[in-house]
């Protein structure tokens, strides 16, 4: 035969067998795992979100696999890297509904993701479940009903915060928010906030995603004599933006106020972040005998200590665990929907309740403070307020609060 | 076998195959072609006429998003929805290639990258039109004609995909073999010898970077209902960075082998990041070892030269 | 009036930086002919190999001196075993190479120190500000510009005024005659790759204060060096300095008086200076 002919050839086999042959439709029984897919990014510059959500996934299913499983049956976890790109995410999305056979996913980084996969849900009939988006679009405008948010969601953080400000001798803030859509909405959920406290929003302004130099928006914060300055900025944006305001000596006069307060950032920035105050979705600090259980497991797992993405994501392992047991199955999706709706779970952080209109998790919000802490290698979120979830939860399927 | 006829083979065993693959591999092969048009459309501005583009993603966001708007706002048939993102791409790729082609070789290439980004920006930051940096979710897909069947089966929107795919390739094969072609090639070959014989290569390259931008906007009309979405990263440089990849990867100037280039591209990262989280590693050395022993590409391996 | 000067000085500071990390692809295109993708991840191995060295010694100069070169070795080693083989070739097949190359080298830097940034801290003697005009400005950033052009100066001269600057100039201009004329091509053009990269390391130690060290800052910095050389002009290091002058000032002022339009502002002083003068501004008229 032919050199070219044998190419095509093996080129086309190679092909199918890279995508796999069709699978065979497998009977239900007993012990066939329960899959839950995660098309989460793992590469690139958001790769520490998607690592935390595997993090949780690894201690959770280890746990609950040794104690026999749901309704008899192990978890099953299949990561896949989207590398922070929605046309990715879609494709390892469908690759996981369609040859993995998953019905339930999660592990969704960036918004953009996690709403182009929750639009494919009503035709796959797969839950998605968010632990990470806080996109408030996901739970309003862009709603639908295979889609279920177990995290804070950003508006909240930005209530908890402002809830807390609300209350502070600070009277002028300077908005700073990453020009893309969680930034923009950050800022603009705090402004209106803020002048609804009767306090005053003195500038925003709004770099590019990935600005390297600050340099011009510190001396314009500077210039406004803000006391406060709030803070919507991506990771490694915002790592960035504390070292030069450190360097410039901003933070002598301007108080840094972060929607999200992470581990990462820390460890990143050191010392020189001491004192921002802001939201945390999971601070690790709450003091509850469940979830000072719970830090010394992961801990003792992972050899660090839980950021906010572990803890959101393992409670929502745990909750939809649960659901599947009070609707005694994993393979109706519609059974699970109707179960998880207005049902409770009592979390790490404390007790959340999933609404029937738009299934956002009402929980609570913390206002947190980095302080530096001799017992941790590096500055930890303490705690300075915590609110009861529906002060800081926005009314049903929108995004305000009033 | 005869070239005509392996062509037929394959363009007959293409239509054929949804009768025989499973729902997931249907997808994945409709993703593949949908690149694979983008791919052979920028061959027509590097293989045919010479001229490397660092911005061809900007063509193929702008049907993107041109027929994702159609679809969700307006609930056209879907060939209403790529005429109109193809037409977009194409009227915008006009003044953009006036402008870039009074420069040539590296400068012509940043040329279409700042066009690239600034249309980029444009998509970004419009957020009433385009939703921003989250983009336009829940693109549908509709039917074939006014009161015809619905194209929202997978099988149905394959077929659609496969014949864009097919008679795409035949007007390309027949732009490059007409004399206007021909033309280009000698552009490529030797600029300044085409212009001593009292040619002006500009409205041959002008005219050749807008139908190329046309079928990228083809391309990427198809991605937005196969998809359900459209959003700034598909006008990204990254992305005009790697159907550059896919182009190099599958043979310069074949028609054929950028659209064979795209598919080993796509699926040599989609396999092996399901494998390893550290895939990066594995593609990079591919890429390298195709580009030191692979002079032709993938189709100079096709046809026996190595 | 502060405030003009404070400007002044970032965008001094932005250039210096700009500078450090283009000049190197500039020369490269310039003798070797090559758009080196992977150029932005020598600049990441530099802030990476200085993260290292500040640990290890807990002396910044120390990293200042000893990352560059090291930097240098692992670019000219690469060019040896890869791009040399390329070099007849479509500027296509050079980009997928240096593509490839670059894929490579972020995963290893991945795999070497995880994901989380590293942080540097300025040397004690580079901490903190100096009173200026009312205002404090960051000691570091005064070093930044100091550095830009101490660096700047001292290529041009290698360039210009030495012999082995001489057999440089003569491989960009017309490498056969060189060869002919008893220059070792091959070698010129590996060590030049190799001081390409060293300087874009060098560029990447000097960042890693302001920036930190993390995966992605060679993806973002790849961009900006590319539109600074076009600017100015492939293969001309006076058309670099002018170049990371030209985008320093346009960010800096850009972000302060355009902010809606800082995404764009570089692609459009680049276009706009192409579409008049399509060579950049030092560069060979095609």
């Amino acid at each position: 035969m032919k050199r070219r002919d044998f190419l095509s050839m093996a080129g086309v086999g190679g092909v199918g067998a890279g995508l796999g042959f069709p699978a065979f439709v497998r009977g239900v029984s007993a012990a066939t795992p329960i899959k839950i897919g995660l098309p989460t990014v793992l590469s690139g510059s958001n790769a520490q979100y998607g690592i935390q959500a595997k993090r949780a996934c690894e201690l959770f299913g280890k746990e609950i696999n040794a104690k026999g499983g749901v309704l008899g049956r192990p978890l099953e976890f299949i990561y896949e890297d989207t590398g922070g790109d929605p046309a990715t995410a879609v494709r390892k999305a469908q690759k996981l509904v369609e040859k993995d056979g998953v019905k339930f996913l999660t592990g969704t980084v960036l918004s953009s993701e996690a709403l182009a996969v929750s639009a494919k849900c009503p035709e796959w009939k797969v839950i998605l479940m968010s632990t990470i988006n806080g996109a408030g679009a996901l739970t309003a405008k862009s709603f639908n009903r295979y889609f279920f948010r177990v995290n804070t969601s950003g508006p909240m953080g930005a209530r908890a915060i402002s809830l807390y400000l609300a209350e502070s001798p600070m009277k002028r803030f300077f908005g700073l928010g990453a020009d893309y859509a969680w930034g923009r909405d950050s800022v603009g959920s705090f402004s209106a906030q803020m002048t609804a406290a009767k306090k005053e929003i003195v500038g925003k302004e709004y770099p590019p995603v990935g600005t390297k130099d600050f340099a011009s928006y510190i001396a314009k914060i500077k210039q406004s004599k803000a006391e406060g300055v709030y803070l919507a900025l991506p990771g490694q944006d915002s790592t960035i933006f504390l070292k030069q305001a450190h360097q410039f000596e901003l933070t002598k006069q301007v108080k840094p106020i972060m929607e999200i307060v992470e581990l990462e950032n820390m460890k990143a920035v050191g010392e020189a972040m001491a004192g921002t105050i802001g939201s945390s979705r999971y601070p690790f600090t709450v003091d509850t005998p469940k979830n000072n259980a719970f830090v010394a497991r992961f801990h003792a797992m992972h050899g660090v200590y839980p950021d906010m993405f572990d803890g959101e994501t393992y409670e929502g392992l745990e909750w939809i665990t649960q659901v599947f047991q009070k609707a005694g199955t994993a393979d109706d999706v519609e059974k699970v929907i109707a179960a998880w709706e207005d049902s409770s779970y009592e979390g790490l952080e404390g007790p959340f309740f999933m609404r029937k209109c738009d299934h956002q998790a009402v929980q609570p919000g913390f206002a947190v403070e980095a302080v530096k802490d001799p017992r941790y290698p590096h500055l930890i979120p303490k705690i300075l307020a915590t609110y009861p979830g529906d002060k800081v939860t926005p009314k049903c399927l929108t995004e305000d609060f009033s | 076998m005869k070239p005509r006829a392996l062509a037929l083979v394959t363009a007959g065993a293409l239509v054929a195959l949804p009768w025989v693959l499973a729902r997931y591999q249907l997808s994945i092969l409709t993703d593949l072609l949908i690149y694979g048009l983008f791919a052979m459309s920028l061959d027509l501005i590097i293989g045919y006429t010479g001229m490397v583009s660092f911005g061809h993603a900007a063509y193929f966001g702008l049907g993107a998003y041109g027929s994702a708007l159609v679809l969700l706002n307006f609930e056209q048939p879907v060939p209403v929805a790529l005429l109109a993102g193809a037409l977009l791409a194409g009227v915008v790729a006009a003044p953009v290639a006036y402008l870039s082609t009074r420069a040539t070789g590296i400068y012509f290439a940043m040329l279409t990258l700042a066009f690239a980004q600034l249309l980029y920006t444009v998509a970004y930051k419009w957020r009433d039109l385009t939703g921003g940096s989250d983009g336009i979710a829940g693109v549908p897909k509709t039917t074939l004609f006014w009161g015809g069947p619905s194209l929202a089966t997978p099988q149905a929107f394959y077929l659609l995909v496969t014949v864009c795919v097919l008679l795409s390739l035949l007007a390309c094969r027949a732009l490059v073999r007409s004399p206007f072609g021909r033309a280009l090639q000698a552009i490529r070959e030797n600029e300044r010898r085409f212009t001593s014989l009292g040619r002006d290569p500009r409205p041959f390259k002008l005219v050749v970077f807008v139908i190329a931008a046309t079928f990228a906007g083809l391309a990427g009309a198809l991605f937005a209902p196969f998809r359900g979405f459209a959003s700034p990263e598909v006008m990204f440089w990254v992305l005009s960075g790697q159907v550059l990849m896919m182009v190099v990867m599958g043979g310069i100037g074949t028609l054929i082998g950028p659209v064979l280039g795209a598919m080993v591209f796509i699926l040599i990262q989609e396999i092996a990041s399901s494998y390893t989280e550290h895939w990066m590693i594995f593609t990079g050395v591919v890429f390298v070892l195709m580009v030191i022993f692979l002079p032709g590409g993938l189709m100079g391996l096709v046809r026996g030269r190595a | 009036m502060s405030n003009l000067v404070e400007q002044l000085l970032n965008a001094l500071a932005l250039a210096g930086l700009l500078f450090l990390v283009s000049a190197g692809l500039s020369v490269v295109f310039g003798v070797l002919r090559v758009v080196n993708f992977a150029h932005g991840v020598f600049y990441m191995l530099g802030a990476y190999f200085g993260f290292t060295a500040v640990a290890l010694s807990g002396y910044f100069w120390l990293a200042l001196v000893v990352a560059p070169p090291v930097v240098g070795v692992v670019g000219a080693l690469l060019e040896a075993s890869t791009l040399r083989f390329i070099y007849r070739r479509d500027p296509s097949y050079q980009l997928l190479l240096t593509f490839g190359l670059a894929l490579i080298l972020e995963e290893s830097v991945r795999i070497l120190y995880g994901n989380t940034a590293k942080s540097i801290d300025a040397p004690l003697a580079l901490q903190g500000g100096v009173a200026l005009l009312g205002t404090v400005y960051p000691r570091y950033r005064l070093f930044l510009v100091v550095l830009g052009l101490a660096v700047g100066v001292a290529v041009w001269l290698v360039l210009q005024r030495t012999r082995a600057g001489l057999v440089i100039r003569a491989v960009a201009q017309n490498s056969e005659m060189a060869d002919c004329l008893g220059a070792d091509v091959t070698r010129v053009r590996t060590l030049v790759f190799g001081a390409a990269c060293a300087l874009a390391g060098l560029g990447g130690v000097a960042a890693a204060p302001m920036t930190s060290a993390y995966l992605g800052m060679g993806i973002s910095v790849i961009v900006d060096a590319f539109v600074v050389v076009v600017i100015g002009g492939l293969g001309s290091i006076v058309g670099s300095m002018a170049g990371s002058l030209i985008v320093g000032a346009a960010q800096t002022w850009g972000a302060f008086y355009l902010p809606e339009a800082a995404m764009v502002i570089i692609y459009a002083v680049m276009g706009a200076l192409l579409i008049f003068r399509p060579w950049g501004l030092f560069g060979e008229e095609e």
